[in-house]
């Protein structure tokens, strides 16, 4: 079976982690201009893989095979959640609150690996039966670093 | 094909149940430093004295198995996609016949009450096999990173084990003829340390080690090795006591005891090659713990006290870790609850805090702190036991113990507070 799926969003999982990681250094350096830039890098990055899921991966994944809806939808509730600490974390780069930011982060970080793991184990894994061809279109639409 | 059991992803049990585990857990730890507190002049001049076997179960199971139920039952039900069955009966059930078989075990032995014992026993017997059966059930559909998962199942069987031997030790204590006692009540420790505790720390640090800090993934070669040899040298030994050679079944545990050593070797060097900057208390506890491992391994190689292994292995590794894990776990389960609950609601009115402020990092590294001089008040008095100065020491290492628990407790109770605060706000 093909893992082209679960590869290449892992493999942008770990993109995101990089960046989050490189925000905290920045934070801890406490270096403004370039803590606004990494978190800017995050934020782009992050809202461009909950993208092509949701706009690809997911709706054509509970198309295919409807027992993935339910977790679909889980998925996206915590795309939410995500959503809400990017903003707050904007909102703390701007007005130059270093506290917040190192928690935000922090939460942020702990949301994203608990998440990560369950597309990684389950619904990867599960697209890439599903899909089967497909699978190389919607991977494609990735960053390609 | 497509497996479809498991997939709901939004299993996650009420906080309550892994909050009551967690928070039950610190009073036994003060318990056991109320008991080194009080008889410090006899705990650590011999392992087998009533109140140093009283304090060995407070802590190992009072305190470490206690925390870990708790973790496993949230474990299992988010990172393995894998919920327990009926998890809020089930975790009432253990934890009550864990609590009550841990203070009613604890004080038989403390004060050779033979009615105590006995009853110790068959509660911990029935809470813990409700325990292994529901966990095992949720095992058998978890899905995940396999080497993980294959290390939980040899510790819930090193669970099962620690158990067996623990009932065969009670019945041999309480009358019944079983011949080279000593050999049952070395393997009731090993399986307790080596197979329990020691296959838990390897399992959860594969998947927690590369997720909190952001570190490499552990080498193959040790993922594939470290968990089988443990579990293979306790097979070994366990048989050579069968067979009635003890002297050889203690030396079958060498590749158990190398394989966690090398597992700490490549935790220290993976966490240094972390990419997440910050020094955290969870990083001080797993640096602390991985030391410890190579620290009691020299000493067990060197043949050294069993009281001071006892020391560096339950007061250091069996509290200690835990603890470093609480102070991630706890906040970050209250955040998430809150969360989920507010984007449900939609009430964005409400200002969640971030996990932080559930429980902040200053406390936790003063926690650290009196954690670190209890460590090293007891592992002193575990050296000089027999010497006028070693209750002492003792002494005010269980007075550390006290309040390192205590602080603990003080903090939980604060991030429990927080989330029913904002849980109010919520409606």
């Amino acid at each position: 079976m093909s893992s082209v799926i679960k590869d290449s969003f892992t493999h942008d999982h770990h993109r995101c982690d990089h960046l989050l990681a490189a925000a905290e250094t920045r934070v801890e350096a406490g270096d403004w201009p370039a803590i606004a830039t990494s978190a800017e890098g995050l934020l782009a990055a992050m809202r461009e893989h909950f993208r092509v899921e949701e706009e690809q991966l997911f709706p054509q994944l509970a198309k295919a095979f409807q027992p993935a809806s339910s977790p679909i939808e889980v998925m996206c509730s915590e795309h939410a959640q995500m959503r809400a600490l990017l903003d707050d974390l904007r909102a703390a780069v701007e007005s130059r609150d270093k506290q917040a930011c190192t928690g935000i982060l922090e939460t942020l970080h702990f949301l994203v690996q608990q998440h990560n793991y369950k597309e990684e184990t389950v619904l990867y894994p599960m697209a890439d039966g599903a899909l089967r061809e497909a699978g190389e279109r919607i991977a494609s639409q990735l960053p390609a670093e | 094909m497509l497996n479809t059991a498991g997939l709901s992803l939004d299993q996650a049990p009420p906080i309550q149940v892994p909050f009551a585990f967690f928070r039950v857990a610190p009073l036994f730890a003060a318990l056991a430093g109320a008991v080194l507190l009080w008889d410090g002049d006899v705990v650590l001049i011999s392992r087998w004295s009533a109140p140093a076997l009283a304090v060995t179960h407070l802590l190992a199971l009072g305190f470490l198995t206690q925390v870990m139920c708790g973790a496993l039952f949230q474990m299992l039900s988010v990172l393995a996609g894998a919920p327990v069955p009926r998890v809020v009966w089930v975790g009432r059930l253990t934890q009550l016949a864990l609590v009550l078989g841990c203070l009613t075990l604890s004080w038989g032995l403390y004060s050779n009450g033979r009615a105590w014992l006995m009853l110790g026993g068959l509660l911990l017997g029935l809470g813990l096999a409700a325990f292994v059966v529901a966990v095992g059930v949720a095992l058998t559909r978890a899905r995940g990173v396999p080497q993980t998962l294959r290390a939980m199942r040899f510790a819930l069987a090193g669970l099962v084990m620690t158990l067996v031997f623990g009932l065969v030790v009670l019945a041999g204590v309480l009358g019944a003829r079983i011949p080279g006692l000593a050999g049952w009540v070395d393997l009731h420790l090993s399986w307790a340390l080596l197979g329990w505790v020691g296959m838990l720390i390897i399992g959860v640090g594969y998947q927690v080690v590369p997720m909190f800090h952001v570190t490499p993934a552990y080498p193959r070669w040790l993922t594939r090795l470290a968990a089988p040899l443990v579990l293979a040298a306790l097979l070994a030994s366990t048989t050579l006591v069968g067979l009635g050679n003890v002297g050889l079944a203690v030396w079958a545990l060498l590749p158990a005891i190398l394989a966690l050593g090398a597992f700490a070797v490549v935790t220290l060097v993976l966490q240094r090659r972390r990419e997440r900057p910050r020094v955290d208390t969870t990083l001080l506890y797993w640096w602390s713990s991985m030391g410890l491992i190579l620290l009691s391994s020299a000493l067990w190689l060197l043949d050294g006290r069993g009281e001071v292994l006892g020391v560096l292995l339950l007061a250091g590794i069996g509290v200690g870790l835990p603890t470093g894990m609480l102070f991630k776990i706890m906040p970050f389960l209250s955040w998430f609850h809150l969360q989920h609950r507010q984007v449900t609601a939609r009430r964005f009115d409400v200002r969640l805090p971030h996990m932080q402020v559930f429980m902040p990092d200053g406390v936790a590294q003063a926690q650290f702190g009196t954690f670190a001089a209890m460590l090293v008040l007891l592992t002193a008095a575990g050296f000089s036991a027999g010497q006028p100065w070693g209750a002492y020491l003792a002494r005010a290492g269980g007075a550390g113990l006290i309040a390192a628990a205590s602080l603990l407790a003080w903090m939980q109770w604060r991030c429990y507070r927080a989330y029913l605060d904002i849980s109010r706000q919520l409606g």
